[in-house]
């Protein structure tokens, strides 16, 4: 039965972090924005300058039908910090139109009207941190997909190339509210790979759920978990977890300066009028840059290196770093470590110590991964207390999220958040439910690299709402509807509108009587 | 229960006694007015109701009691009173934190020779911080079980008190612990099929070596079953002491009814992930089932039927059910509540979810008698909750084991203490919050 207490916790033990950057958000994504320059332009002869594709697996994804809705009668959380009362939200070509007191949002003729008096309504529930699709159910040696435990730096590995996209967990995470999630690879290295934003939509294939314009996310890892993993052929020790990734940084910034030291050389070579960040230069500067390289043979192109690819881009900010770390001091210095290389630290993952450094985070606009009351099961995670979520955000610019790497958490991350801001209001500080639903909507938006398209109930961003029976942040409360851009993808009230995956068909389950496991 | 079971149970009477003879200080009696008391047993729900706990015991139980002299009086009014918590199945003792052998020994290694015959009071480490932070969330019982390593058998679990005290183990050897199903096959057996088969031949060698112990060590055998675990499973066989075995397909559910005809044992499912599919037949054979409510996930094959309707249906057909945390047994037992809570959302009835905390429980191990209700001349475990016990925001505001009120301070709320403030003071941070 130890295994049973093992299996239950493999998701534990072998989770990511990750870190993010502070940036714009609403800056263009940057691997977005380099692609379309690349294709989207087909009037222009291909550049005979080497440039790494930057989303080769684009996404396919593309809203389903909706009609005009009209949401009424609610009481209105909406991401931001606000709560309106006896609240409208319209709902029109998959986008949210308007958000207001009831008698403020008027809707267009033949709206569809959902009567939600009494009932609640935020926007859709995120999660930072899952493992969906790359760990399963069923659980099984064949679909354990979600650590490549080979080498202690694994940059090279994607998320999206494991995921499962019939993974039943997706339909039980959307009974739950949740309309998007950061799908990690485990924390068994050093640098993990590569994560996956997706849509909670269902599909037949990963492209199909793929976050449209969504940067990718990194995932390393702190800490008990690589020291353990390689233990026999090192890092076996917290000294040399850090000199593993020093090493990775060190030769991604050298992978990078080839690369632009390239680009300079081809853009001379061939005068054309781009440079290596893909910016347009004057045609004149480089015509002339053109002649002085006529004697030269053209530069090569380096060999591509996957791992180094997406390290280096992490360097660079295209990617965002997420990083599983437990304990205060090491998040210190993963901070310093940031500094040293020049790369920035989107969020902790699993940040079960957050609230012995929660100023520090802050000043550094890091936000904080954690779990309400998750402990124990190492000794990194010896020292949770209950009010660490809250603490996080009670500092000045704190960013705290409440995120899952559980299948059965996923499902119910409003009651995680519920239960930590109980404990912090106990403490003494005063926060709000509109507050605190920051923590699973808004927050993980942020450091996603997401809040600009989703996360809150802004007019103009995509409609991903969730309808509540009553107070999400009571144990009773049920998501009834969940809209993802607009479509109705979940009704408690309607079998139809329940997904059931490949997997669950034809399987004993007649006694179900709403789908995804309710 | 039966005859033989309540036999046992009168050796653990002898022993809690025992620790009752120890010196202990006195403490006033404790009366709780004004508030709603579920009392989970035949007064149901009183509103404005008091409890006069005296002398480890609750005395009285109704509205509008006169207090004792001396009595230490609770303002009830808007709370709500429960019987304590007992948490079925847990490591709680046996564990500090995971991954690190010296701080978990709830578990044998793989190629440890014995099972059956380990016993968790061996190790029930009742310091443990696992046990005031549980505390300080409901919990006032435990059992405290070891779980299966290298065979199919844990060793024998028991039922404890969370109060830190040294005497904390309430009723040894309460039950034995098998993992059956994949977890089971995985161990012991290469298959499900094997699995069965290895439990039978257990179970039958240990019924003909209970007849005669001596005569069994002197013959020749095919197996190589150690003496000290078959003698450990002679109360199992004798039918006094219940068999916990983790089991999860409907299948393998009805496999269990079959063992508990077969050898007129005593049985309790655990896990019975697609339980509800054979609840009828758990009913009718009597069988509880231990389970967390919120797993519905396919999460192997022998759970592709696992829905949250599990509890509610178990219930309507008449199942005794309980709960635990599947992730987190032990380190997380004060989240019983919101399993709860969560198994009422759906479907389950309110008061069935909390007898599934406190009495049926309490019944699984033969002591409906002495704990799981609030009756006069019970066990003085008692909770007073700042309002629905089951509710996210709820918390205890006071706990009481055996008539002793405990303090809901733990370490986790010393390094709240300690961090919850982060601005420079004249000393480092390790000077703050110490005794």
């Amino acid at each position: 039965m130890r295994r049973i207490l093992l299996a239950a916790t493999a998701a534990l033990l072998i989770p990511a972090c990750g870190k993010k950057e502070k940036k714009a958000e609403s800056e263009k994504p940057a691997a977005a924005g380099e692609a379309s320059k690349a294709e989207a332009e087909p009037d222009e002869p291909p550049s005979k300058i080497v440039r790494p594709p930057v989303d080769p697996y684009p996404s396919t994804y593309e809203p389903y039908p909706s009609s005009a809705t009209l949401i009424t009668g609610a009481t209105i959380l909406t991401g931001t910090g606000a709560r309106i009362n006896n609240g409208s939200i319209l709902i029109v070509d998959g986008k949210i139109s308007a958000v207001g007191a009831a008698n403020a949002v008027r809707p267009p003729a033949n709206v569809a009207r959902v009567n939600a008096n009494g009932k609640w309504v935020t926007p859709g529930i995120i999660d930072v941190h899952s493992h969906l699709g790359v760990y399963p159910s069923p659980s099984t040696d064949s679909t354990s997909d979600g650590n490549e435990a080979t080498a202690p730096v694994t940059a090279q590995v994607w998320a999206e190339h494991s995921v499962w996209p019939h993974d039943p967990g997706f339909t039980r995470a959307l009974a739950g509210g949740v309309t998007s999630m950061q799908i990690l690879p485990g924390s068994a290295n050093l640098v993990g790979g590569r994560s996956a934003i997706l849509k909670n939509v269902p599909s037949r294939t990963v492209q199909g759920m793929k976050f449209p314009g969504a940067r990718y996310g990194l995932k390393m890892a702190c800490g008990e978990n690589p020291k353990r993993v390689y233990n026999d052929q090192g890092p076996s020790t917290r000294m040399a977890n850090f000199a593993g990734y020093r090493q990775a940084w060190i030769e991604a910034a050298a992978y990078n300066k080839k690369w632009e030291t390239y680009w300079e050389d081809a853009e001379k070579f061939y005068g054309e009028d781009e440079a290596a960040d893909g910016k347009k230069k004057p045609r004149k500067a480089a015509k002339e840059d053109a002649k002085k390289s006529d004697d030269k043979k053209p530069p090569e192109a380096p060999t591509r290196d996957l791992k180094l690819e997406t390290l280096g881009a992490a360097l660079k900010g295209d990617i965002i770093v997420h990083m599983h770390c437990y304990r205060g001091d090491e998040m210190a210095l993963v901070l310093d470590m940031a500094k040293e290389f020049g790369y920035k630290v989107a969020s902790f993952q699993h940040a079960v110590e957050a609230y012995k450094i929660a100023d520090i985070l802050a000043r550094n606009g890091v936000c904080a991964a954690m779990w309400a009351d998750w402990w124990g099961f190492k000794l990194e995670s010896y020292d949770g207390v209950r009010e660490n979520i809250a603490l996080v955000n009670a500092q000045k610019d704190g960013c705290a999220i409440v995120h899952s790497d559980s299948a059965l958490g996923i499902q119910r991350l409003n009651q995680e958040a519920a239960k930590a801001m109980a404990d912090g209001n106990r403490l003494g500080l005063k926060i709000t439910e509109e507050q605190a639903i920051k923590w699973v909507t808004a927050n993980p938006a942020k450091a996603m690299g997401i809040l600009d398209k989703t996360g809150t109930l802004d007019a103009g961003k995509m409609a991903d709402v969730v309808v509540w029976s009553g107070n999400p942040f009571s144990v009773y409360a049920q998501a009834e509807k969940v809209y993802i851009d607009g479509a109705l993808l979940y009704d408690r009230a309607d079998e139809k509108r329940s997904p059931r995956t490949d997997f669950e068909l034809g399987q004993p389950g007649n006694g179900f009587t709403g789908g995804a496991g309710q | 229960m039966t005859n033989r079971l309540i036999a046992a149970l009168a050796g653990a009477n002898a022993l809690l006694s025992f620790g009752h003879a120890q010196p202990t200080p006195v403490d006033k009696p404790i009366v709780i007015q004004n508030a709603r008391l579920h009392t989970m047993g035949p007064a149901g729900v009183v509103e404005n109701g008091d409890v006069i706990i005296n002398d480890g015991r609750i005395v009285a139980v109704g509205t509008d009691l006169p207090a004792p002299q001396g009595a230490t009086v609770i303002d009830g009014a808007g709370k709500v009173v429960t019987p304590g918590l007992f948490a079925p199945f847990s490591e709680i003792g046996l564990v500090e934190y995971g991954l690190d052998g010296e701080a978990d020994d709830s578990s044998a290694d793989d190629d440890f020779p014995l099972s059956a015959a380990l016993d968790a009071q061996d190790a029930f480490n009742p310091t443990s911080t696992l046990i005031a932070i549980n505390r300080a969330g409901g919990v006032t019982r435990a059992l405290s079980a070891p779980l299966p390593g290298g065979k199919l058998f844990g060793g024998r679990a028991a039922v404890v008190d969370l109060s830190g005290r040294i005497a904390s183990v309430t009723v040894p050897q309460a039950a034995q612990i098998a993992a059956l199903g994949y977890a089971g096959a995985s161990i012991e057996g290469d298959s499900r099929l094997g699995a069965w088969a290895v439990m039978r031949e257990y179970l039958s060698e240990a019924r003909v070596y209970a007849i005669n112990p001596r005569d069994y060590k002197g013959r020749s055998r095919d197996n190589d079953m150690n003496y000290a675990d078959l003698e450990a499973l002679g109360p199992v066989v004798a039918g006094r002491q219940p068999l916990i075995v983790y089991v999860n397909s409907a299948t393998e559910l009805r496999n269990l009814i079959r063992l508990k005809t077969d050898f007129s044992i005593q049985v309790i499912a655990l896990g019975g992930g697609e339980a509800w599919r054979v609840a009828r037949e758990l009913a009718a054979t009597n069988i509880s089932v231990i389970l967390d409510p919120v797993l519905n996930l396919p999460s192997s094959y022998e759970s592709v039927a696992a829905t949250l309707a599990n509890a509610a249906r178990l219930n309507a057909a008449g199942v005794r059910i309980a709960f635990y945390n599947s992730d987190a047994p032990a380190h997380n037992a004060r989240l019983l509540t919101q399993l709860a809570g969560n198994a009422v959302a759906a479907g389950l009835p309110y008061e069935a979810a909390l007898a599934a905390l406190t009495l049926n429980p309490a019944a699984m191990f033969g002591l409906q008698d002495r704990l799981g209700s609030l009756e006069a001349g019970k066990i003085a475990d008692v909770v007073v909750w700042d309002g629905d016990p089951l509710e996210l925001s709820t918390r205890p505001y006071l706990v009481v084991i055996e008539g002793k009120a405990m303090s809901r301070e733990n370490r986790q709320t010393r390094l709240r203490d300690r961090y919850k403030d982060l601005t420079r003071g004249p000393l480092p941070f390790a000077y703050r919050g110490s005794d």
